[in-house]
């Protein structure tokens, strides 16, 4: 056992000062602003097929509640560095005040290039 | 035992902290509308600035200090009018006035409301028939006191009604108008209530004391399903009421219910001549003043424009967390107008039924349907009598061609022709700004700035908005946008006039609009030709 102790102590610190500091990460990244629009960091890039169906997913779907990926009457989308399975699950299992779009209303290659276009979004600028 | 890496661990931990995060801030955070906000007690200053743009477009004020501006016209010389509202939501009444620029901050007042009947809404312009600067402006006149109104002014001031006694006494008034290409003049009628129901937020607004007998009238025939709403009893009296659709407040109605549509009516897009029988502009004979209904169930449909190539075009202002039956998530919808159609106020927001999770308010009750079944299209009822009608239309309401945010106001639309402003065939829209928290909550300012919309892919992007933040510039402690109303493109199409409302700061009480502090604002493109 002593052997195994040793070995989880510095693994569970480690895991410690992950698991505080990630959240005050993202704490920090949701104070960052999340607009993203044209006006300010120049035209997104939709000439990717998958991006640009994306943005067209995300207009009849997502934009009402996160315009622009921006808050609005949802939460800021752009400043949230989830990683694209998270947005899908969101999106699935709508958790907290957010609906859960079924496969039948958002399939999964919708859902996909709305990930892409989220990212793409992220990044502009 | 193999223990995982601290990464995966994190990993793991990440996967089921942040969505506990994103589930809980919603019902936590506080509102924060653009209006809500002390900071518009300042003296307001005016920075191009302070605005972004896409490269290669400017911006400038071209006038300042106005009192509620809503609309901008050209006449057929090029003369810049703007339409004084002369009413703000806050109960500010003004005299509504059509003045004319004649210079940077100089005006000339064309006409003044005789009784204050407003608010104006909108105008357009006619050419009359002896030559340039001879027409006549339509004017659409909210109506709070008297009725909505259609009027038609004249360049020497002259104000003549067209169509007066428009149910215009709830919440929304009579919009627009637009100079459709058949030579028509059409306008909106708003409803009368948020979601059909009326409740205790149209007594908090004021109307429902002056006018208790105050319901949503529909164009056509309707069956309801009998659903009924409780409210305190907003009137003064103890206890509760009990309110179902289409009724005054405080009648209750059952399932199978009959309500009779007519002709004025809430939620519609009407239309009259402009032309009179003679097919001349200027004349004064029963023609011109006979209204007919192009389409129905909408909520609020402020804007209206004709598209390049002469399709109609309207942006429904959506449904409010407020009242009686609150509904949650509805955007602001652009329609492409048919005639005859109905567009689902008030049981869809889209083509979506407002049942559906998607529109119920967090931790609050699913809006239940009004109506036992969809009314059909009102052409339908027209074939019964008899009448021609010209193909068939579905029952249900279509899919919009854009969903701007919630809450936005998308008041003001134009669309581009010119390559020398660019986006050629584009829509511009002005949105006023949330109404937050009257009309719901939202987590940062909505709108507050001009959206481009291509509506061939429903896409909506930023044009101008304000470089500090979202929300308006009183909020943001600077000098740029405050609350677009509407926009108009120039003549020649190569400059975009912005009408600004205005400061108009918000809390639980309601608005509390500042006067003399709209303004007129003109974007263009650097070498547009």
């Amino acid at each position: 056992m002593r052997p195994q102790l040793r070995h989880l102590k510095p693994r569970l610190r480690q895991a410690g000062i992950v698991i505080v500091f990630v959240p005050l990460f993202l704490a920090w990244m949701a104070g960052c602003s999340g607009r993203r629009s044209e006006p300010l960091r120049g035209a997104v890039d939709v000439s990717d097929p998958q991006v640009a169906h994306g943005q067209r997913v995300y207009m009849t779907r997502c934009d009402k509640c996160h315009p622009g990926g921006d808050a609005g009457l949802g939460p800021s989308l752009n400043n949230k560095p989830l990683p694209g399975f998270m947005v899908s699950f969101q999106a699935r299992h709508g958790l907290g005040a957010m609906p859960a779009f079924t496969a039948e209303e958002i399939p999964r290659a919708e859902l996909d290039a709305v990930v892409a276009y989220l990212k793409t979004l992220r990044r502009n600028g | 035992m193999q223990l995982p890496s601290p990464y995966a661990l994190a990993s793991v931990v990440l996967r089921l902290l942040v969505p506990a995060l994103l589930a809980s801030c919603y019902a936590v955070r506080p509102t924060r509308g653009g209006g809500e906000t002390r900071s518009g007690d300042q003296v307001r200053a005016y920075s191009a600035e302070d605005i972004a743009l896409p490269a290669g477009y400017r911006i400038e004020a071209v006038a300042t200090g106005l009192t509620f501006p809503t609309a901008i016209v050209f006449d057929d010389t090029g003369g810049l009018y703007v339409v004084e509202s002369g009413y703000a939501s806050g109960e500010t009444y003004e005299v509504p006035r059509l003045l004319k620029l004649l210079g940077p901050n100089l005006f000339a007042a064309v006409a003044a409301s005789p009784d204050s009947n407003g608010p104006w809404t909108g105008a357009v312009y006619v050419p009359g028939g002896a030559g340039k600067g001879h027409g006549s402006f339509y004017v659409a006149e909210g109506g709070h006191k008297k009725g909505g109104r259609i009027l038609r002014v004249g360049t020497d001031g002259s104000i003549q009604p067209l169509v007066e006694n428009l149910p215009s006494f709830g919440d929304h008034q009579t919009n627009g108008p637009a100079l459709g290409p058949d030579g028509m003049i059409y306008f909106s009628q708003g409803t009368a209530t948020n979601s059909g129901v009326v409740g205790e937020d149209n007594a908090e607004f004021g109307w429902l004391k002056d006018h208790p007998e105050v319901h949503d009238t529909p164009c056509q025939d309707l069956t309801l399903s009998g659903v009924n709403y409780r409210s305190q009893n907003a009137r003064g009296g103890k206890g509760e009421v009990e309110t179902g659709a289409f009724s005054a407040y405080g009648t209750k109605t059952a399932e199978g219910q009959i309500i009779r549509g007519e002709i004025p009516c809430n939620g519609a897009i009407l239309r009259i001549s402009s032309l009179g029988s003679r097919g001349k502009p200027g004349s004064n004979d029963a023609a011109v003043g006979k209204i007919e209904l192009v389409a129905w169930g909408f909520r609020n449909p402020f804007a209206l424009g004709f598209a390049p190539d002469g399709r109609l075009f309207a942006i429904d202002n959506g449904y409010d967390e407020r009242g009686s039956r609150p509904i949650w998530g509805a955007g602001e919808l652009v329609w492409e107008v048919h005639q005859g159609r109905w567009y689902g106020w008030p049981d869809y927001s889209g083509d979506k039924s407002v049942d559906h999770a998607e529109f119920t308010p967090p931790h609050g009750e699913r809006p239940l349907r009004l109506l036992k079944k969809p009314p059909g299209p009102w052409l339908a009822t027209q074939a019964a009598a008899g009448k021609s009608v010209p193909e068939a239309i579905p029952d249900l309401p279509p899919v919009p061609a854009a969903i701007l945010p919630v809450h936005a106001s998308a008041d003001g639309m134009d669309f581009s022709t010119s390559e020398g402003f660019g986006y050629k065939g584009q829509a511009f829209v002005a949105e006023f700004g949330d109404m937050a928290p009257v009309a719901g909550k939202v987590l940062e300012p909505v709108g507050f700035k001009i959206a481009r919309v291509d509506l061939s892919r429903g896409v909506a992007e930023d044009f101008a908005v304000n470089r500090k933040g979202a929300g308006p510039a009183s909020r943001l402690g600077a000098q740029g946008l405050e609350r677009p109303v509407s926009v108009r493109f120039s003549p020649d199409g190569k400059s975009l006039y912005v009408a600004d409302f205005g400061q108009l700061m918000m809390d639980a009480k309601g608005s509390h609009p500042r006067q003399r502090t709209g303004a007129i604002w003109r974007i263009w493109k650097e070498g547009g030709k």
